[in-house]
This record gives structure tokens, sequence and C-alpha cells, in this order.
């Protein structure tokens, strides 16, 4: 029975389903027992399953993962979560030296199935250190499953997913999404797979390429479009790791324009892989420049109000982008 | 080569004193002794000449790998263990089959100790396709899956926080299984080296953080490492015992080592050991070391562990010439042997670069 929930809760029902159904999960971090999350992503789990699978870790990052991998490594199924991707930093040498390279560097010897739990995402005043990104760090690292989800739904389905699969997943949960995007949730038990992307819109002139809390400005941006006359077609890569490329491809041979559009940094961010995949295998399917809509340059999100809403893409940024791409 | 008769001796030795609870954190200091132990607690001559061969056998294989190097029969680098012997067989020689190394660069040995075939050693020096990791990792960076030794990454100490995880793991299936970690002194200086020994702290972890202290990270002096005397005195900070035993002496090792193994084992925490030792050769193969003196080098020399360990077995008629000898000869036909297999081994097809990134 589908029910309407945010999508915190829904990441939160994925956790308590999951730990009843598999004995192997269990989850750990800063803050995510006694109090139950600073955001309540694990609300109520330390009630239900104890100290023993619900544990408040010391507060650092890399032991956080790092005790994940080891822990991976002898059967268990780790989520930790990281409070705040800007604090991944410390877990670098778990994620990108560890958990990416131990099956490779063992040649299947060793398996590594964790979910890393990361918050992320600007647009709700945190400044420069409670706003960032940086899922790009970890796309260029083959052997990491990237995952982020838009919607409740792909919340619940695609954490169970990265949960059940023998591969290290980090998993981005934009926190601007955990109380505004509301959608209907089976109560089952379901999985999204990771891997493919989602069309969320279909439309036969200008393709956009898109992900996370983007997604949804990327949708409204459409609408005002669509009264204009032009018909945005809106992919969104809910997995960024690996790509979806053959989906990618697909809609940007049907409408020959590509707008791509990331909430992160611009330079050899997400959207600069994406830009490459479409010019290398679709270029003589383009009618005009690809287009990309990105924070700027600058080293994070500022606290300052004007200045965060000046790093922060809109949908009028992406609407004037779009005009400009429908003009080729 | 620790045969499963010893392995299985030193293993009842452990559960026989599984009652010797140990109190409050404490940090013991063993003075380095100058001379031999007058006693060796009374073990079995089976496991002394067990400890022998195997000592024997981690530096014939590091000695004959150096060779194997200059003959340019394998290319990369080459992490040379001679002199520091001790510290690994004293440490791991009365693992259990289902007990965790983690190992880093200069504990190509380790594997061997665990028990890993010797061709399948040298294979991995070799590159070739029969390695333990078809080829992937530099030389020395071995691991062996079917025992249980992690297969390292090159950032120093990591080895040492997956290994803390792996022990995390292991208390969370209620097994008695424990981990031990080999690191150097420059180990004990990056950040995670801390957080590790932090979380194994808190939890109580079934872990032996063995710390060879051979007084050089690379071309780094230890008096610019750290301002500590004893590296053991960093575990009073974690709330488990410290201890600083010769690191040359093998039964000295060996005495800290199984005492922490059993308190891990019985569920009492980690235990750091601080192995004062030396590398005689430079930090790779292709170092020359000329940062040290050769006055350094030569008084390190003569507290080679293995002389040491025969003068002591000779007394006590454990070993004669005529066995020495044969140890030798045996497993030196055994080195060569493995040689030949890694020699004759395939190289990987250039296209299995691309095999086991995903699990499936």
């Amino acid at each position: 029975m589908a029910r309407t929930l945010a999508f915190i809760e829904a990441i939160n029902e994925a956790l308590h389903q999951e730990m009843e159904r598999d004995e192997r999960v269990f989850v750990l971090g800063e803050d995510i027992g006694l109090s139950g999350g600073v955001f309540k992503a694990t609300a109520g789990l330390y009630e239900k399953f104890g100290e023993d699978r619900v544990l408040d870790t010391p507060l650092a990052e890399g032991i956080i993962v790092a005790a994940s991998v080891g822990a991976s490594l002898v059967g268990w199924r780790p989520v930790p979560e990281i409070q705040f991707t800007d604090f991944v930093t410390d877990a670098i040498d778990a994620i990108i030296q560890q958990a990416s390279k131990l099956h490779y560097r063992s040649a299947g010897g060793y398996t590594c199935p964790i979910t890393v739990r990361i918050c992320c995402g600007g647009g709700v005043g945190g400044g420069l250190y409670h706003s960032q990104e940086n899922a790009a760090w970890f796309v260029h690292e083959p052997g990491l499953k990237v995952v982020m989800p838009s919607t409740p739904y792909d919340a619940k389905g695609l954490l169970l997913a990265a949960i059940r699969d023998p591969n290290p997943v980090l998993f981005f949960e934009h926190k601007k999404l955990y109380r505004t995007a509301k959608g209907e949730v089976p109560e089952d038990d379901y999985t999204v797979p990771i891997g493919p992307a989602a069309v969320r819109r279909e439309g036969r002139d200008i393709t956009v390429l898109v992900y996370g809390y983007m997604t949804h400005v990327a949708l409204e941006a459409a609408e005002v479009m669509s009264k204009r006359g032009v018909e945005a077609e809106v992919v969104e890569t809910r997995t960024l790791a690996p790509l979806d490329k053959q989906t990618i491809l697909d809609s940007v041979r049907k409408t020959n324009k590509c707008l791509i559009v990331h909430e992160d940094k611009r330079t050899m961010g997400i959207g600069a892989e994406l830009s490459a995949i479409v010019s290398e295998e679709a270029f003589e399917y383009l009618d005009g420049p690809i287009v990309r809509v990105t924070g700027p340059d600058i080293p994070a999100i500022p606290f300052s109000p004007p200045l965060e809403k000046f790093f922060l893409v809109n949908t009028e940024k992406v609407v004037a982008a779009m005009e400009k791409l429908a003009a080729y | 080569m620790a045969t499963k008769e010893n392995r299985a001796s030193a293993s009842r030795a452990s559960a026989g004193s599984r009652s010797s609870a140990v109190a409050e954190p404490e940090v013991e200091k063993t003075a380095p002794r100058k001379g031999g132990r007058e006693t060796d607690g009374g073990y079995s001559p089976e496991l002394l000449l067990g400890l022998y061969r195997t000592l024997v056998k981690c530096r014939l294989c590091d000695e004959k790998a150096r060779i194997l190097f200059r003959q340019s029969k394998f290319a990369g680098n080459f992490y040379s263990g001679v002199g520091q012997e001790a510290t690994e067989v004293g440490a791991a020689y009365s693992l259990r089959e289902d007990d965790w190394i983690a190992p880093s660069h200069r504990d190509w040995t380790a594997n061997i100790i665990k028990g890993a075939p010797l061709k399948f050693c040298f294979a991995q020096l070799f590159a070739k396709s029969t390695s333990p990791d078809r080829g992937r990792s530099s030389p020395a960076h071995m691991g062996y899956p079917p025992l249980n030794v992690i297969t390292p990454a090159s950032t120093i100490a990591a080895q040492l926080n997956i290994g803390t995880g792996v022990a995390f793991g292991l208390k969370k299936l209620k097994r008695d299984s424990v981990v031990v970690s080999f690191f150097g002194d420059g180990a004990t200086s990056f950040g995670g080296f801390h957080e590790a020994l932090n979380f194994a702290g808190v939890h109580r972890l079934p872990i032996v953080y063995v710390c060879q202290n051979n007084l050089w990270a690379e071309s780094v002096p230890l008096r610019l490492q750290t301002a500590l005397k004893d590296l053991s005195d960093r575990a009073k900070a974690y709330g488990f015992p410290g201890v600083s035993v010769d690191g040359n002496e093998v039964l000295a090792v060996y005495e800290a080592a199984t005492k922490a193994i059993t308190r891990a084992r019985v569920g009492e925490g980690p235990t750091f050991i601080e192995c004062k030792t030396y590398r005689w050769y430079g930090h790779s193969e292709i170092d020359p070391a000329k940062y040290r003196s050769k006055e350094e080098v030569e008084a390190w020399r003569k507290k080679d562990p293995i002389p040491r360990f025969e003068k002591h077995l000779t007394e006590r008629k454990v070993l004669t010439e005529e066995l020495k000898n044969e140890i030798t000869a045996q497993i030196t036909a055994e080195i060569n042997e493995a040689v030949d297999f890694a020699d004759q081994s395939p190289y990987p097809e250039p296209e299995e670069a691309t095999g086991f990134v995903w699990s499936s």
C-alpha cells in the first residue's frame, strides 16, 4: 500500500525495514543513535534495534567508514552515515583507497558491501561547510557506485538496492529534499535498480540532464518553457556512477539539444563528464552547443543570503539557458 | 614453517590462560636485553623449532627476493624486512587459520607465516597471473584472502584502520578470532592511527597492534617523528595496555604477542606492542640509505635475531649444526621450486586489467 511520505521518512522506513529483514545490516555514525540523527534519518532505530546495531561513533569520519569497510570483510552490511558531505574529507582514504579498490587489488578475494549515506546540498543557509555536494570527487573512482535520488519513492528503493549491492555505494541525500519532497511510497519491500536513469518528463526539443534536488528545478523550468512552446525532456541521472549512457544518448539523439544542470561547482564537475559523453557519442545529432547551468567556480556556498542566492541554480537561470538553446 | 601441530599447541596454550584477567589499562616496559634470555617460558622443542624454521624461512625468502630484484627478475620495487623477522614471526606465529593479519608494505613475509604457499608469494613478486591478486598490486603489497591476510594499500597506516574494522566485525560476530596489525614507527604519526586505536579502545576490540619501530620512516629519523622514547606510551591514551619489547628477540615478541592475542580472544580488548628493531637495508631496494651511519647499521647487525636464537636453541640442545643445515637446505629447495613456479607462470593478459572492478 502506498502512502504519501516525505523524503526523510522514506529513508527512515527503508532503514527500519532492511534492518528487520537482514541481521547483517547495522548503522553507525555521529549522533545517529540516541538522538536519531541530526535530520532524524535514523529515528527510532536505536529504540528498536539497540546499540549493537545502531552505533553512535566517536567524532571521526575516517574510522566510521574504515570500521565499516573492515566489518564488511567479515560479512556485515554496514550503513555508515556522514552527517555532512563537507566532513567526508577525513574518510577519503577509507572510501577511495580502501573501499573502491579492495575488490580490485585482491582480484576478487575481498568484497566491500557498504552503503555510505551522505547528507549534502545547499539552499538551507548552511554556509561554506554545511552546503557542499562533492559527488564529483567520487564519480571519478571506478569501484564505487554513486547514487543521488530526488523523490521519496527512489530514496527508499535506491537505498534498499544500495544496501543489497555487493559493491560500496555512496548514497547522497540532498538535505533540501528531506522535508520538502513528498510523494507516494509503497509500504512493501521494493528496489529501484542502481544504474538506470529516469525520464521524468518527455519532450521533443531539449534534453535536460539533471540529478538530485535540481531535478525539481529543471521540471519547473520545463513547465515554464512549455507555455512558450518549447518541450524539454528531463532525464534524471539518479545513478551517477555508473552512468546510464544509453538513456542519455537516446534522449539527445531525439531532441538534438543538450542542457546540463547541477548545483555543484562547474569545473570538472559531473556536467563536464556528461558533456564529454554527449559530444563524443552524439556529436552529429547536436543542433547547438552543449550548455551547462551550474554553481560558479568559487570554493563553496557562502553563508550570507545574497551570496548563497548567487551560487545556487534556480528556475530563472535554467529557463534563461533553455531560451538560449531553443534559439538554435 | 609453522606446522599444524605446533599451531594447535600454541592455541591450546592460549586457551589455557583464559582465566588471567587483565584489570586496568597499564603501560609495561620490557627493557631490551643485551644478551639472550635466561629462560624461555618452558616452550616445547617443537614450538621453538617451529619459530626457528619460520624465522629462517622469512630471512631466506627476503634475501632471495632481493637477489631476484637485482637480477631484474621482477620490476617495481621491494621493501625488505631483513633484520625485523623476529617481530613478524613472534607476533604472527601463534595465529589460527581463522585469525586475520593486516599487513603493511614491509610485511610480505606475514603471508608466509600465515601459511600462504611460497609459490604464490614469489608469483606475487613477479606480478604473474598466478599471484593471489593476479598481478595487480606492487610486488611486496601482498595479501592472501584464503588465510585472511588483507591485501594492503600503500597509504601508510590505512591497514591499521581496516584491520580495526575487521576486529569490530569479528567482535560483532561474537567469534573469538583476532586481528594482528603490523605497522612502522612512521604510521603512528598519521591521524588515522589515532582514530583507529581510539575506536578499538572504546569497543575493546580483538586486535593486537604490532609496531615495528625500526627508527627510520624511510629517511626520517624517529626524533623527527615523535617526542616519545617508547611508542608503547601511546597506548595509555587509548585505555589499553602497551608494551615495548626487544624486537630482535623472537621469544620476547612471541611472549608479548601470545599474551596480547589471548587477551583479545577472551574479550579483554586490544594491546599495543612496540617491537624495537631495525631494517638492515634501505627503505626499498632503490634506497641506498645514506642517511644512516655505518656504525649504526653494524651495531644492529650484531643484534641479528637469528644467530641469537640459534645460540639459545643450541644451549637448550634443541638445535644441532646438522639440523640447522638440514632446515636451511629444505627451505632453500622449497624456495627454488617456488621461484621456478613464478618464473614459468604467465603474465596476465592485458585486458585482464579491467577485471574485478565490480563485485557481482
